[in-house]
């Protein structure tokens, strides 16, 4: 080796290489690793819980040096699977942003101008207070708003609102997948995990789990649908990649997967194929669906979905004789149409009815572990009645999460009373929510708009006041019971001090509570609510377990079949598996699925569908430089048929319009959708100068989405939207 | 005590990318690789009329070939092979004068501006040296890349080589590629 080197370092003298060159090349590695960051001894290995989807993965982040290097999966979490996506592994970046928040912001030019000052925490807490407690003397604590999505620390804020007097909590699911949630609970009184390791054959509608990552359901997918253990049959109008990796691709008409599961339900009664069994033992009104059912032929539903009814009757059988290792996979997806909460409820009543209930390779209810909470000192219920009249409206949905467009509406209405104030936790709700001009309008109605975030969504870019939130490997977060086929528990504790002046959210809410004289409510440490949590957990030295591995899985296998025993009790009306669901009837719905045939654009425009990469998570990230690489703007899919008859060449940019907004897009002329519909990402121009990746590049779906809701959940409907595009 | 010889080596196994990123990106923070450069990347192939479609996804990296024409052409010795066959740049050694880059047909150096030296994958050899997987095969999500000693009869990359069929790309420039693609 030795003799090696001299022999290279010969060569360069002969070359004549000039000692200056030669110098520049003794730069080691390490040097240049470690230049313009903090040099220390600090080298540790922290597990933790990632925070860049709500998937909960554990990670075990490397620090050299007092930086976070390297975030490595953390294989004892029985859920994440041993893996960290693109999104988990650019965490880093999150942390060591410049576009971050670095210090609380007082806004000082007009609404989302972007002119700011520098403020101190306290400025900042007393502006807040002294605000919402001007909103709260002239129009009552329920006229404010307490707007959040999920995450570890979401509690303290939903509590400070609470403590505040408000019932305005509003939550994501309405955005998200209310509508699933609902139509399970409806039929088994309970939501379901899918157990994709074992089932032999799943359908998917438009659920494109390879790209919209959900553990553990993406990785088991791939396994058996790549082991050839599972056979996947998979309804897009887009050729996702689930499309591609599945055994068969449908690029269904938008809008009728009802009627495809409508007629399943009629091929299976017809011929019998129905778990007699199970149907007789654990539901009731069969006899109902039966009838119900008669009238949704396969050459029926052929009509409707374009899918011929020769493969519709195959399906069936197949599903059938596969079953109870047979899905028909709910996960989570955005709600579609309006009828969206009919059709979930419609692939429940198939799953049911095959008796894949609670077995292997079926559904299967959650296990859950307990976890022991820090008693905090209780308020008093908010008086007020919610400002969206969930009771009246959607009386089946849930009360805690409200309904955001709904409440949106009677914001700007000011009925049934004003709301002037609008606290905003880990959430955008102008990308997140359609029709942002709206937004935008509701956002100047407000006296006063509060934002707590990591980074400056362009809702804190609208706001008065920005609390910047230390970021989760700047944290120590409560405990998280994932409750699945696999129950785990996970934690998140700090893993370096906060680089910035930013706060955890529970010290922001206590330096709000503390001005609102709300204190007592809020009177203990970050500590001391783990440590409580921690004391039920049944984990063997759980604190010490904790902070060593970062998650606990519960051991050996799932157990199968708890509810099948002839005495079990579902959480419904009957205590029964509900195929006919007299709730349903009694609040005014149908109580058998109803198909309704969607809207169909009119012949110069097109239906704008949605969907979602493996490397953003909705609107966020793509604003982190190691993910902005893959994506650095979006486009729009448009089939060659209508490029060509609108003279729409690819790459160059089009005016997409809808009734409520124009954007300006990049074209992808693509064989890869339906030649009805366009398609666009999430999460691109936006509004906030400080995510200066995707500030003004490409265009955001929220402008030009229409105001609809699933009739029953309320669930925000976001394939309702037609669009017209021509050359710009 | 007689060390056994080892060749490491790469299976992949590409129908189960599914273009997510994750290897890109950990091997971007486990290297500290330059925003707008890559060590590994994955290929994409979209064929066909709608609504015959099909799209293949194929990760990529240095091939850790046996007779590495990178190596042949460096002029300081800069880039070497180790015992195990991992291909490597001496930083130190490097020039910076990117004949190897030409050299590559995988594409798989750039130049690396900082340092003026050509930087490559290098199999995470640091992490496999402290007996941790490289980076991109322990972060994927369907676990594509299957990492191993060829010389080792019992690894799960031997049995894979043994009983799957599979393909090496541009096995004629005679470089003896090391990335074996599963079919």
């Amino acid at each position: 080796m030795g003799t090696l080197r001299m022999d290279r370092r010969l060569f360069l003298q002969a070359a004549g290489v000039t000692a200056g060159v030669a110098a520049t090349t003794q730069v080691g590695c390490l040097k240049y690793f470690r230049k313009g960051r903090t040099v220390s001894n600090d080298d540790r290995q922290v597990p933790t819980t990632c925070e860049l989807c709500p998937n909960k993965c554990s990670a075990i982040a490397v620090v050299e040096g007092g930086i976070v290097r390297k975030l490595n999966p953390n294989p004892e979490n029985p859920k994440s699977r041993d893996m960290l996506c693109a999104r988990g592994n650019a965490a880093i970046k999150q942390v060591y942003d410049p576009d971050r928040i670095k210090h609380p912001m007082i806004r000082v030019g007009a609404r989302g101008e972007g002119k700011w000052k520098k403020a101190t925490w306290d400025e900042a807490f007393d502006f807040a207070a002294q605000k919402l407690a001007a909103v709260k003397a002239k129009y009552g604590p329920e006229a404010s708003l307490w707007s959040s999505t999920e995450g570890f620390q979401e509690v303290f804020f939903k509590n400070l609102g609470l403590a505040f007097g408000s019932p305005n909590l509003v939550r994501h699911p309405t955005l998200c997948l209310a509508s699933v949630n609902l139509a399970y609970s409806a039929t088994f009184g309970t939501v379901p995990s899918f157990d994709l390791l074992n089932s032999k054959y799943v359908i998917m509608s438009g659920a494109n789990r390879f790209e919209s990552i959900i553990t553990p359901d993406t990785m088991d997918l791939i396994g058996g649908v790549m082991e050839r253990k599972a056979k996947l049959v998979y309804l897009d109008p887009r050729f996702t990649v689930t499309a591609a990796k599945a055994d068969e691709w449908y690029p269904i008409k938008p809008g009728t997967d009802l009627a495809f599961i409508l007629a399943m339900l009629h091929v299976i009664i017809k011929e019998n194929r129905h778990s007699h069994e199970f149907v007789a033992a654990s539901t009731i009104g069969f006899d109902l669906l039966t009838e119900h059912v008669k009238q949704y032929t396969p050459e029926w539903a052929e009509q409707e979905t374009e899918i011929p009814a020769k493969d519709i009757i195959r399906i069936a059988r197949e599903f059938s004789d596969a079953a109870p290792r047979a899905v028909y996979y709910a996960g989570r997806r955005s709600s579609w149409y309006q009828n969206d909460f009919q059709m979930r409820r419609a692939q429940a009543i198939l799953n049911a009815i095959v008796g894949n209930w609670d077995q292997q390779g079926g559904m299967v209810p959650n296990a859950k572990l307990p976890k022991g909470e820090f008693l905090f000192m209780p308020w008093d219920e908010p008086k007020a009645a919610r400002v969206d009249e969930i009771e009246k409206h959607f009386p089946l949905a849930a009360k805690g999460d409200g309904v955001y467009l709904k409440l949106r509406e009677n914001v700007l209405s000011g009925k049934p009373y004003p709301v002037k104030a609008w606290m905003v936790y880990k959430q955008d709700p102008m990308n997140a929510m359609p029709d942002q001009a709206k937004t935008l309008k509701m956002i100047e109605g407000m006296d006063f708009i509060g934002v707590i975030d990591v980074q400056m969504s362009d809702m804190a870019w609208y706001a008065d006041v920005v609390f910047p939130e230390s970021a989760y490997l700047e944290r120590t977060d409560p405990v998280e019971v994932m409750a699945g086929i696999w129950p785990a528990v996970v934690y998140r504790q700090q893993v370096v001090k906060p680089i910035h002046d930013t706060k955890p959210n529970l010290e922001i809410v206590q330096g709000l509570a503390k001005r609102l004289g709300l204190s007592d409510y809020f009177d203990y440490t970050i500590e001391q609510w783990v440590e409580a949590e921690f004391k039920e957990l049944p984990i063997p030295m759980a604190m010490e377990h904790m902070k060593k591995h970062g998650v606990w899985a519960a051991s050996g296998q799932p157990s199968y079949g708890k509810t099948l025993n002839p005495d079990h009790r579902f959480v419904t009306k009957t205590g029964k598996i509900e195929l006919f669901s007299e709730r349903l009837k009694e609040a005014g719905y149908d109580p058998l699925p109803v198909y309704e045939a969607p809207t169909q654009p009119p012949g110069d425009r097109f239906r704008l569908i949605l969907g979602r990469v493996g490397y953003f998570t909705h609107a966020n990230q793509s604003n982190n430089v190691w993910l902005n690489e893959f994506m650095k703007e979006n486009d729009l899919w448009i089939n060659p048929k209508p490029a060509e008859r609108l003279g729409i060449r690819h790459g160059s940019y089009v005016a997409v319009t809808s009734s409520v907004g124009t954007v300006r897009i990049k074209v992808r002329v693509t064989e890869e959708i339906r030649p009805d519909c366009v398609f666009m990402l999430h999460g691109f121009g936006k509004k906030a100068k400080m995510q200066s990746l995707v500030y003004n590049v490409g265009a955001s779906d929220a402008a030009l989405l229409e105001t609809a809701w699933d009739k029953v959940s309320g669930n925000a409907a976001f394939h309702e939207t037609f669009v017209k595009v021509a050359n710009a | 005590m007689a060390m056994k010889k080892k060749r490491y080596a790469l299976v992949v196994d590409s129908r189960k990318c599914i273009n997510c990123k994750a290897c890109a990106v950990a091997c971007k923070a486990e290297n500290e690789v330059p925003v707008g450069r890559f060590r590994n990347w994955i290929n994409e192939a979209r064929q066909g009329e709608y609504p015959k479609l099909r799209i293949d996804f194929e990760p990529e990296q240095c091939h850790h070939c046996e007779h590495p024409s990178c190596a042949r052409v460096c002029p300081t010795g800069a880039t070497w092979v180790r015992k195990d066959g991992i291909v490597l740049v001496d930083y130190d050694d490097c020039i910076g004068c990117r004949y190897c880059m030409v050299a590559c047909p995988y594409e798989a150096r750039y130049f690396h501006e900082e340092s003026g030296t050509v930087h490559k994958c290098t199999l995470c050899s640091h992490r496999i040296d402290g007996g941790e997987l490289p980076a991109c095969v322990a972060t994927c999500p369907s676990k594509v890349r299957v990492f191993g000693d060829l010389e080792d009869s019992s690894s799960r990359i031997h049995e894979l080589l043994a009983t799957r069929r599979y393909r090496l790309k541009e096995p004629q420039t005679g470089n003896g590629p090391q990335l074996y693609y599963l079919l």
